[in-house]
């Protein structure tokens, strides 16, 4: 069990430790668990500050998931994903706590899509040329990126988050939000396609992109064989 | 803006696939479809760019480091509640 818990991460015990026959005492596994999921820091309280959208909550929301991991430290599995399990701590803990706190009840809005694949071949919101889409896409300040993120609903944007920021696999997603990967996927898809329009709208707000009628788009419409 | 011309896969089939694509999680028969596919129509390319792009916009500007000062904060706090002196 000592060996186990030394060589948790892969790596060789550290030095003093190797010939340890004793039990690991709580100071010795908060100082494993630190140097372990520390380094995580950053991205846990980037994915935090797009869950609570704000500083204060989004420190909080990540001193507690340090502090949850820890008590469960013990139940993580040597050879398994560290930030993975953190990442779910942190979404588990956002969703049981600060959504209580705001009074929004988890409504999984991506669950209820049916059929989105077929939904989504007949839907495109193109109504500018392509190239001026990208170019504008180039010409947006950050904060009107992170502003449109923020616009689309909860579910969508913490799987666009976790897939885009962070390149998670979609198991990785399915695992953290406790969802199938099925589930993934839909919110994926729809997130995407929500924040691809709130970037476009956030384009022509800031006179990157020049509304045009919107033309059917051709793709979907019949061609010629 | 389609090309017009006909292709093995449909063009609406190869943009249903766009998001499995690029986040590499599509099964390999498909991804060699979708890349062929690729390889003869200009408006699938420029749907499959833009969302690329978006993924690497999102990544550039989305992404936060925590503040020293908060980062100090949180280090503190956690060590006060988890460290004890075994005595």
């Amino acid at each position: 069990m000592l060996i186990e818990r030394l060589h948790r991460d892969g790596s060789p015990a550290p030095v003093g430790c190797s010939t340890m026959t004793t039990v690991e005492t709580d100071e010795e596994r908060a100082q494993r668990f630190e140097r372990d999921a520390m380094p995580f820091l950053d991205q846990l309280y980037g994915a935090a500050m797009r869950m609570t959208r704000n500083p204060s909550d989004a420190e909080d929301l990540v001193q507690e998931t340090l502090l949850k991991g820890f008590a469960a430290f013990d139940s993580f599995h040597e050879g398994t994903n560290l930030r993975a399990w953190l990442f779910r701590i942190l979404t588990n803990t956002y969703i049981n706590q600060y959504r209580r706190k705001q009074r929004q009840p988890y409504q999984s809005s991506a669950d209820e899509l049916t059929d989105w694949q077929l939904h989504d071949a007949q839907e495109h919101s193109a109504s500018a040329p392509r190239s001026a889409e990208t170019e504008a896409l180039e010409r947006l300040a950050d904060s009107d990126v992170v502003e449109a993120l923020a616009a689309i609903p909860e579910d969508f944007r913490l799987a666009v988050y976790l897939a885009d920021v962070e390149g998670f696999s979609y198991k990785e997603i399915a695992e953290i939000m406790e969802t199938p990967v099925g589930t993934v996927m839909s919110r994926l898809h729809r997130g995407r396609k929500l924040l691809r329009e709130s970037l476009h709208d956030y384009a022509i707000e800031r006179g990157f992109i020049h509304p045009e009628p919107a033309l059917a788009d051709p793709i979907d419409e019949e061609r010629p064989v | 803006m389609s090309c017009g011309r006909p292709h093995e896969v449909p063009c609406t089939q190869v943009l249903s696939l766009v998001y499995v694509y690029i986040d590499d999680e599509i099964d390999e028969v498909q991804r060699v479809q979708v890349t062929r596919h690729l390889g003869e129509c200009g408006p699938c390319v420029e749907q499959f760019t833009i969302e690329r792009r978006i993924r690497e916009r999102v990544r550039s500007a989305c992404g936060c480091e925590v503040d020293e000062e908060v980062r100090a904060r949180m280090v503190a706090r956690f060590r006060s509640v988890t460290y004890r002196t075994d005595s």
